[in-house]
């Protein structure tokens, strides 16, 4: 690999470079809020980098694309990282976690999340992929004083291990049709007419499934609440925002190279995406545990996502990158919230433990209520400009019943996202105190309010940007 | 007339001032007094804007009195438009003026007072909102804003039923807008494919050809969300409990203006967008608003629930405005504008004399309540003026706008017009039964203790003028619907 090859690739390599060293500084220094406060140095570092700085080469070693749309990815992914350690400050420290390890595995995610965001191959997937899942079988079952936590990593590793299994297997698959995994030859030559054809199809519905497996889609979606309730709330953030996100991603360019093929798969998509909405909305409606009625509710997230997949048109993928964008903003609030309201005792999982919060606490119940209210999708939040683009593109697709579907889902959704609400707001004599807000966490909750408000009242500027990448 | 200066964005600074003062309620979240003069000057200002607008409306100037145009989201073809006509010159003088009225009447309120003001100011940004707006996305946004803080309203300051109401609310309403949404999302693909022009200004998707049938499709997306809102039967089965179980102000907002954002909606969107569909609609509407005016007057008659009996007769008032739309003429479509104006004010003042009446005896039914005249005659006075008022007493304000609606119906079904006459007697019996009930008879177990204070007449004195000069010249309001009304009229069915 030459040096320009590399150059391509700074972001990640900041990001693991910083993970390596802090592995080790931690072994010999270990000062919990140094160790992560570098982690969040240099994830930053890797955001502005990856913004900022355009490589050389557009292609590095025909794995990983250096276009601006992997690298707006990749300073997504750092960002969240980032905000996923700042949210780590207090919650770690209670929890005695060991910062050099906790640290360089969460930057070591990121790193995972912006290859396979930006890979250009599907050997580049398969790794970026691995990478990070890897990652996170350590991170969910991080807190040894949990345990909910080895139980919820056990869960998450053995349909992980399947859905690897999957990939894998798909990938080859494809390759025997292909003779290359590089996109988009790999894609078009793998469905072209011929006598491998039926085996490049089952190739690509494993590598469906596997996909499913990681973004949870029904009927592959059993592991989530268990998952999302059992880790500990940051590494929760994480699972549901990047760990989702960069899977879809890393499908934009996987679909758009199928190019006219990708109408095959609609099909099966379709079924995918209607099951998850509607399976996912039911299970969250009476979820009683915030962890779980969240986790549901981003399978139905990942649905809309997949709608606008789905619709197969610039405008579509256009939308599914904005809407990961909001998305991953109004989450990492929410969740940012929570952490803060959880203290040494723990976390504050049942919703009837927020009965009357908001009388004490009104700012970060009115946050909280916002946050939710961007994911159904109320306007003036940015949830609704998202879905707004994801479901015109469905509709102007043709995809009016699918359309319709997101919609529907999005209706019940306002139920149980306004049951939080609720709660939060119900008359109470004995409201909850809880523990203050340190600095860290206010100001990454307060630029997910930023994000949410500006992208929902001005969306203008991001959508140009993302627009002419598609 | 001169007045304000139409080059500059009055109508923004309508939308923004709420919303800042609202801000500001919230950072004096520990002085309750402050976030109540804060309200007050905010909703005053509001009203101030909103007179001077209506006084500088001329009607000779063109189709807009006020407008503003802005690029927004320029990648979808969602623009800022804004404008002021006659079609709701009216809803934003009677938004400005009850808004005042609800912060008066909500003084007394002691739970969480700064987080009570600042939602009945958001709410005031998004009915301005809805009323103003020309582009069907920034009206949608509007539509929702207005949802979350009536729902709150209701959930935390209402009554011991609350919950129930509040969500049997929400979700109504929500169905309804969702609906709206996919019917103007593709209303907005078809006029794209047409035209190549991706656009959701109002006067350029009514240009759409439609087929008949998706024409009747898209039209009862939108009128489907907007009865719920009206409510027409059988859509309305939500109103009563909300307006039974909200606060005060909730109850004046909710018949005084959210109301009326459906029925208004109804008029600039649904009624104006699908002209053809609209058309073969009308008797359909109509019908349902027959049923809905003699389904309400008769439920009314048998509450005991003094703001339930209100609550239905806004139904039944406001089925009367829906059939002013469904006769489709130059006289009753002004009736109708002038009836919502004059319902706002007559039962908003309805519902803050059942709250004064409530404050002094603590109980809302017919059974217990009695004898109101002898303990407090002032009172009395005016639950009597404002009770006349809505059963369309001649030379108050009800009155007018229904005899135009009235008179419009016998002009293009004689039938009708009969049949909402007899609805309008029936108007009568129930308001005189809860009259009887409430200033006359035994006094019951309620006992009075004090008459009007001055916070009470400064409520009423204001809405007394308005309801008298609504009945007694109402030229003054009807001069600036003209033109729109025409416009509206010229090019449909």
């Amino acid at each position: 690999m030459s040096l320009l090859e590399l150059l391509g690739l700074l972001p990640v390599l900041i990001l693991v470079g910083a993970s390596t060293a802090l592995l080790m500084a931690g072994a010999w220094w270990p000062n919990f809020r140094r160790l992560l406060q570098i982690g969040i140095g240099a994830a930053l570092l890797a955001a502005v980098v990856a913004v900022a700085y355009t490589p050389p080469l557009p292609e590095v070693g025909n794995l990983y694309a250096t276009s601006l749309l992997p690298r707006l990815f990749t300073a997504l992914w750092s960002l969240t990282a980032a905000a996923v350690l700042l949210l780590s400050l207090r919650y770690g420290v209670s929890r005695r976690f060991d910062g050099g390890v906790y640290s360089s595995l969460v930057l070591f995610a990121a790193a995972g999340m912006a290859l396979l965001s930006s890979s250009s191959s599907l050997f580049g997937l398969f790794l970026g992929l691995e990478a990070y899942t890897l990652v996170l079988y350590i991170l969910i079952a991080f807190d040894r004083t949990c345990p909910q936590g080895a139980e919820a990593g056990l869960k998450y590793l053995v349909p992980g291990a399947i859905a690897t299994g999957l990939l894998a297997f798909g990938i080859s698959l494809i390759y025997v049709a292909a003779g290359t995994l590089h996109l988009p030859e790999a894609a078009t030559a793998s469905l072209a007419a011929g006598t491998l054809r039926p085996v490049a199809l089952l190739g690509w519905l494993l590598l469906m499934g596997a996909v499913g497996f990681k973004i949870s889609l029904v009927p592959f979606h059993l592991w989530t609440p268990d998952v999302y309730q059992g880790a500990p709330l940051p590494i929760t953030t994480l699972l549901a925002t990047g760990s989702k996100g960069a899977v879809l991603a890393g499908a934009l360019p996987l679909f758009a190279a199928l190019g006219p093929a990708r109408m095959e798969q609609s099909e099966l998509l379709w079924l995918l995406a209607a099951a998850t909405m509607l399976i996912g909305t039911l299970c969250a409606l009476p979820q009683q545990n915030i962890k779980r009625l969240l986790a549901y509710s981003s399978m139905v997230h990942m649905g809309y996502l997949l709608t606008g997949l789905i619709a197969g048109s610039p405008a579509g993928d256009a939308s599914v990158a904005f809407y990961l964008v909001v998305y991953t903003v109004a989450s990492i609030g929410a969740f940012g919230l929570l952490i803060s309201m959880s203290d040494a005792a723990g976390e504050r999982q049942d919703l009837s433990t927020l009965t009357g919060v908001a009388w004490r606490h009104p700012v970060r119940a009115t946050l909280l209520g916002l946050f939710l209210l961007s994911l159904a999708g109320l306007p003036p939040t940015a949830g609704f400009i998202g879905k707004f683009g994801l479901f015109l593109a469905a509709i102007d697709a043709g995809y009016t019943g699918l359309a319709l579907i997101g919609i529907l889902a999005s209706l019940v959704s306002v139920a149980y996202y306004i049951r939080v609400v609720m709660v939060m707001f119900a008359r109470s004599d004995d409201s909850p105190t809880l523990p203050a807000t340190v600095a860290s966490e206010g100001i990454v909750i307060a630029l997910c309010v930023a994000g949410v408000l500006l992208l929902g009242i001005y969306p203008g500027p991001l959508l140009d940007l993302l627009q002419p990448l598609f | 007339m001169t007045g304000l200066d139409p080059t500059f964005p009055w109508l923004t600074i309508l939308l923004l001032l709420p919303v800042a003062g609202a801000l500001l309620c919230m950072a004096a979240a520990h002085s309750p007094d402050g976030a109540r003069r804060i309200a007050l000057v905010t909703t005053f200002a509001v009203f101030v804007i909103s007179l001077g607008l209506f006084v500088a409306a001329n009607p000779a100037a063109g189709r807009w009195f006020f407008f503003e145009d802005a690029p927004w989201i320029t990648r979808f073809g969602i623009r800022y438009t804004i404008g002021l006509d006659g079609l709701n010159l009216l809803m934003i003088l009677l938004t400005g003026f009850l808004q005042v009225v609800a912060v008066l009447i909500s003084w007394p309120v002691k739970r969480h007072v700064p987080f009570f003001f600042a939602l009945l100011l958001v709410m005031e940004t998004g009915v301005l909102g809805v009323f103003l707006a020309l582009d069907l996305v920034l009206f949608y946004l509007f539509w929702e804003v207005m949802l979350v803080p009536m729902f709150l309203l209701i959930f935390v300051w209402g009554h011991h039923n609350r919950v129930a109401a509040a969500l049997k609310f929400f979700l109504f309403t929500l169905a309804g807008s969702l609906l709206m949404l996919v019917g103007i999302i593709a209303l907005h693909v078809i006029h794209r494919d047409q035209t190549g022009v991706a656009t959701f200004a109002l006067d350029a998707l009514r240009t759409t050809q439609l087929d008949g049938a998706t024409s009747m499709w898209l039209f009862a997306a939108f009128a489907v969300a907007f009865l719920i809102k009206v409510p027409i039967v059988p859509l309305h089965t939500w109103l009563p409990d909300a307006h039974t179980e909200a606060p005060t102000a909730g109850s004046v907002d909710l018949a005084g203006l959210l109301l009326k954002t459906g029925a208004y909606a109804m008029l600039r969107f649904g009624l104006y967008l699908f002209p053809a569909a609209a058309a073969r609609s009308l008797n359909l509407l109509a019908i349902l608003a027959l049923i809905g005016l003699f389904h309400a007057a008769w439920a009314a008659y048998v509450q005991t629930d003094i703001k339930r009996l209100i609550a239905y007769s806004s139904v039944a008032h406001l089925g009367l405005v829906v059939l002013g739309f469904a006769a489709w003429d130059a006289v009753a479509l002004q009736g109708s504008l002038l009836l919502m104006l004059a319902h706002g004010i007559t039962t908003g003042g309805l519902f803050a004399l059942v709250a004064m009446l409530e404050a002094r005896t603590g109980t809302r039914q017919l059974e217990v309540l009695g004898g109101l005249w002898r303990c407090a005659p002032k009172l009395s006075a005016f639950f009597l003026l404002f009770a006349l008022s809505s059963l369309g007493l001649p030379g108050l304000a009800n009155f007018s706008g229904e005899f135009l609606i009235l008179l419009g119906a016998f002009r293009t079904q004689p039938i009708w017009g009969v049949l909402a006459m007899c609805g309008v007697v029936f108007a009568a019996a129930y308001m005189l039964r809860m009259l009887r009930g409430v200033l006359w008879g035994p006094s019951g177990q309620a006992v009075y203790c004090h008459d009007l204070t001055g916070r009470e007449y400064a409520i009423l004195l204001p809405m007394t003028v308005f309801l008298l000069w609504l009945g007694l010249y109402p030229q003054t309001f009807l001069v600036p619907l003209q033109p729109a009304v025409a416009l509206l009229l010229g090019g449909a069915p």
